[in-house]
């Protein structure tokens, strides 16, 4: 069950989706170009593992959603960051800094 | 919610679907085919499937709807079988039915909390038997205790009154209490309409009447309020109405009119002496306790001032055996926050009894239901296997048995809820015995958390076992078609468990039943058949002489009906009454230190040994010259000359007591009094018309009557009454046998409830039996068809079926007897000279139960003894 995994990557999914959608409201195919986009040989992200993660965030109120008509004239679900995602977004980019650092400085000390 | 769901549902389809197609046109857009092109974007998209399921996790979590999506399937699998249905709501109707029944009645007799202010804050005040019993005060201990006790802040005394009142020119005997004045402020209740009685009402001619007597005479008339009514021949006012809901002090009690304690010797036409007498304990008392206060340090309290109280009391009193016994004696403070302990006391035994023997009963519907569902399963096997074989887990498939078990669990705690509605008002009906008892049954949060509770654990009990075994089973063999034999053991266990446990109930059941069998046949030294009694009630009291007068007068009225064989009057008759102990000092007899020196005492009119039947074995009978004046005389038992004279003559010796010489005329057989169980006294009859001063209500009159019923006499007695005296009414009529009855209420309660519970255990075994031995039988029947065809006889194959019985029933039989002789011990006090593990109750359930059970295979026996070998054999 996916929400029983919380993995590295997982987490860094979370991420990576507050990160995009704190720029602009956008919606999940948006979403999936973009991380493709930026990291296209780094992470292999299946585009379907998108939405459940988004859905979960918008569950805990990190994020907003609401339907809109899209760049191609259709309807479609359009996510935005809260105050609340905000806030996560931050911690968890300080999160991220500090365990990179540590990795970094580890393996530094290694060689 | 069923509709937030849809739009949910085609949200993530859309959603979904926004991307795919974008992704698609980003290919198609780059020249791909259209066809290759969606290909494509579902590949990269992953499994939408899979995706759409953990989209929806998200949302509801998976249990949830899993948990939906079980109970769904199983209320359509049990549509379709409509028969198991109603054969396992029904089993588990009657268990948890009975189980809700007798916990509402616990609930109604100790734990409802009174409807006062604060109930928690009230305690009883009570002195303390050697067994714990609490029991009544005197007066001056009430008072001591009132004005002494630092821990409370008010307390009350209170007798209940029986009187008959007339309203309206209708004359009604109605229950009342008497209380002192904090009654009211102690309980902390506002009335319905006027005011309650408090300080300054001490003796006032004034009245308070319950809600439920306003409603009934007045219609909830605010004009009752100053209305006067006459209770014997006291007029009194009504100053105001409790509050709805408020009956009494003690759970099942009604009392519908409220007066203050000094005023009952005027309604009732009595001293005032028992305002200063230590020993006329007839009060209850409560108190309210100071805020931050324990029952516990309230109730050391209560010990420190009993103390120094009975040791300077109790050592006026002259006898040293009964000076002994007081001494002994304890008081202590009780949480009454569910009012006064009278039922709890007289109840709780047989209560907590039942409880155990429906918790059994609710084991066996439990057990019953198990096999029901595992022999469902075996039938289902290929559609387990199926599901199994499309990848369901052990836990999916348990759980689709708990989801089964659950909806039949509501089902059946919804059918058992109205069911025990039914039976608790019935067993009201039978504790009340003719009597009222206003006890409220009506379901509360304690009864629904209760039947929740059980239901839970039936259902849990009933679907675990055919749940965990499903998880056994093997995907291959059972798509094939062949048997395995793993469910069969269960079910065997379950039959054996079903055996085990109606073989515990029986016995309980012949155990209950004997002992009712052993006190109706109790050498009572009575002949009770044939004989009509009443008693009287009064509005005026008389002088002592003519109370002497109506007294004879209500006999030789009696003894003038027609077929009327003796007529007697008596302060106690035999069994249903118990006499009055009095310290004597007998001529020629020495009482060593430590003996009980108080015989029992009668007082009775002439002829009364012709009605009870009881032999006069020397002398003479009472006559009409033993008269207020004549010498004093008596007639003692055969205890009592055994007793005290061993082989002396006991005639013409004298026995002193209270101050009169009363010299022996006659010896008389021994008779029981005070309830069949008690044991014979050391009697002593002295005759009515001697004994002035007391009043012809205190006596029961009785008559023997040849032939027919002796309640014929109701009717003439009722006209005769009043002749003798305009105040006199003829109160509680019936025949002796009935009598009886009332006093042996517990008893015939545990033997029919018993006995019906036995009975149901039985067929429910029997139910058990037959339903596993016609499956084997079903299943052995290609075997059955080699042995006829290798000669068996139809006898050999019944003979064979049997014996699978037996292998059911004596291990069920052994396991049964176990768990009773570990059970029937707590009952020991509610029998009578039968042990827990009377060997013949033992036997009794045993033979009832096997032959039930034996009834029950012989019906497949026989189908198995009647296959055609031919037809057997072609079978498969």
């Amino acid at each position: 069950m996916a929400s029983d995994k919380s993995d590295l990557l997982q987490g860094t999914l979370d991420m990576l989706v507050l990160k995009i959608v704190a720029l602009e409201p956008v919606h999940g195919y948006g979403i999936a170009q973009r991380i493709q986009q930026i990291s296209r040989e780094v992470l292999q992200v299946q585009q379907g593992s998108l939405y459940p993660a988004l859905h979960r965030l918008e569950k805990r109120g990190w994020l907003r959603a609401d339907w809109r008509e899209s760049e191609t004239g259709r309807e479609a679900k359009f996510y935005s960051l809260t105050r609340l995602g905000r806030t996560q977004l931050e911690a968890e980019t300080a999160n991220w800094d500090r365990l990179a650092g540590a990795v970094a400085l580890i393996l530094k000390t290694v060689e | 919610m069923f509709f937030r769901e849809k739009r949910l549902e085609r949200q993530l389809q859309s959603e979904v679907q926004y991307h795919l197609d974008r992704t698609a046109q980003s290919y198609i857009a780059q020249g791909m085919d259209p066809a290759e092109a969606h290909r494509r974007a579902r590949l990269e998209f992953g499994g939408a499937t899979q995706i759409q399921e953990d989209l929806r996790d998200v949302h509801s979590p998976r249990w949830l709807a899993d948990l939906r999506q079980d109970l769904i399937y199983a209320a359509r699998t049990l549509r379709r079988s409509p028969g198991f249905l109603a054969c396992a709501v029904l089993t588990l109707a009657l268990g948890i039915g009975a189980n809700t029944a007798i916990f509402s009645l616990i609930d109604a007799v100790m734990l409802q909390p009174l409807p006062v202010r604060d109930p928690s804050g009230l305690i009883q005040i009570a002195r303390l038997s050697k067994t714990g019993d609490s029991r009544a005060v005197s007066y001056p201990l009430f008072e001591y205790f009132r004005d002494r006790l630092s821990s409370i802040s008010g307390a009350f005394a209170e007798m209940s009154i029986v009187n008959t009142i007339t309203l309206g020119g209708v004359e009604e005997n109605v229950y009342g209490d008497a209380v002192t004045s904090q009654y009211y402020s102690v309980l902390g209740l506002t009335p319905a309409a006027g005011r309650l009685l408090g300080p300054g009402d001490e003796t006032a001619p004034v009245a308070v009447i319950s809600y439920a007597f306003w409603q009934r005479r007045f219609g909830l008339d605010p004009a009752a309020v100053g209305k006067t009514f006459v209770a014997d021949r006291t007029v009194l006012t009504i100053v105001g109405v409790e509050p709805p809901g408020f009956s009494s002090i003690a759970h099942g009690r009604t009392s519908d009119f409220t007066v203050p304690l000094f005023m009952t010797e005027q309604i009732n036409g009595g001293s005032s002496e028992w305002r200063q007498h230590w020993d006329m304990n007839f009060l209850a008392m409560m108190a309210r306790l100071k805020p931050g206060v324990t029952v516990d340090r309230a109730s050391a309290e209560v010990y420190a001032l009993f103390v120094p109280w009975r040791n300077s009391t109790y050592a006026a009193i002259q006898s040293a055996f009964t000076r002994n016994l007081f001494l002994k004696e304890q008081a202590a403070a009780l949480p009454a926050a569910a009012g006064l302990n009278g039922l709890r006391y007289e109840f709780f035994e047989p209560l907590a009894v039942l409880m155990c023997i429906v918790a059994l009963v609710l084991l066996l519907a439990c057990a019953n239901l198990s096999g029901l569902l595992l022999a469902r399963a075996a039938s289902r096997q290929r559609e387990i296997s199926i599901r199994r074989a499309l990848g369901a887990g052990n836990g999916r498939l348990t759980r689709q048995y708990l989801a089964e078990s659950l909806l039949l669990a509501v089902c059946g705690a919804a059918v058992g809820f109205a069911l025990a509605q039914w039976f608790s008002r019935a067993l009201i009906a039978m504790m009340a015995n003719g009597d009222q008892l206003d006890l409220s049954v009506s379901p509360d949060w304690r009864i629904l958390a209760f039947t929740g509770a059980i239901s839970l654990i039936a259902c849990i009990l009933a679907g675990l076992a055919p749940g965990l075994n499903a998880g056994k089973g093997n995907v291959n063999p059972a798509l094939k078609q062949v048997r395995s034999g793993g469910h069969r053991r269960l079910g065997r266990a379950l039959v054996v468990a079903q055996l085990g446990i109606s073989m515990t109930l029986l016995i309980g059941a012949s155990l209950f039943i004997r002992t009712l069998v052993k006190l109706y046949n109790v050498d009572t030294g009575i002949r009770t058949e044939g004989v009509f009694l009443f008693n009287l009630s009064t509005k005026t009291p008389f002088a002592p002489a003519r109370a002497l007068e109506i007294e004879s007068a209500i006999v030789g009225r009696l003894q003038s009906m027609p077929g009327v064989v003796a007529g007697s009057a008596a302060a106690m008759p035999p069994i249903a009454g118990g006499l009055w102990d009095q310290r004597v000092q007998i001529e020629g007899y020495v009482i060593h230190p430590g003996e009980d020196d108080t015989v029992a005492f009668n007082a009775i009119a002439p002829k009364y040994f012709g009605v009870t039947g009881t032999p006069l074995l020397l002398g003479r009978d009472f006559n009409e010259r033993d008269v207020a004046g004549s010498p004093p005389v008596a007639i003692v038992s055969q205890l009592f000359v055994r007793s005290f004279f061993g082989g002396q003559p006991p005639l013409g010796r004298h026995v002193t007591s209270a101050n009169v010489r009363y010299e022996i005329v006659g010896v008389a057989g021994d008779a029981k009094y005070g309830g069949l169980r008690a044991p014979m006294s050391k009697t002593m009859y002295i005759p009515m018309l001697q004994r002035v001063g007391a009043r012809p209500t205190g006596y029961t009159y009785f008559a023997r009557v040849a032939g027919g019923d002796p309640m014929r006499l109701a009717p003439l007695m009722e006209r005769a009454v009043p002749e003798v005296d305009p105040a006199l009414r003829m109160r509680t009529p019936q025949t002796y046998a009935d009598a009886i009855d009332q006093s042996t209420l517990n008893e015939r309660m545990m033997a029919t409830l018993g006995g019906f519970f036995g009975l149901l255990a039985l067929i429910v075994a029997s139910l058990g039996i037959f339903g596993i031995m016609a499956f084997q039988v079903s299943r052995r029947i290609n075997e059955l068809g080699v042995r006829m065809a290798l000669g068996a006889t139809r006898g050999n194959i019944v003979i064979l079926v049997l014996r699978e019985v037996a292998m059911l029933l004596i291990p069920g039989c052994l396991a049964g007897c176990m768990a009773a002789v570990c059970l029937t011990r707590f009952a020991k006090s509610m029998l009578f000279e039968v042990t827990p593990t009377d060997p013949a109750a033992f036997s009794l359930a045993a033979v009832a139960l096997a032959v039930a059970t034996l009834a029950a295979g012989f019906l497949p026996a026989l189908r198995a003894s009647r296959t055609d070998p031919m037809t057997a054999l072609r079978h498969e």
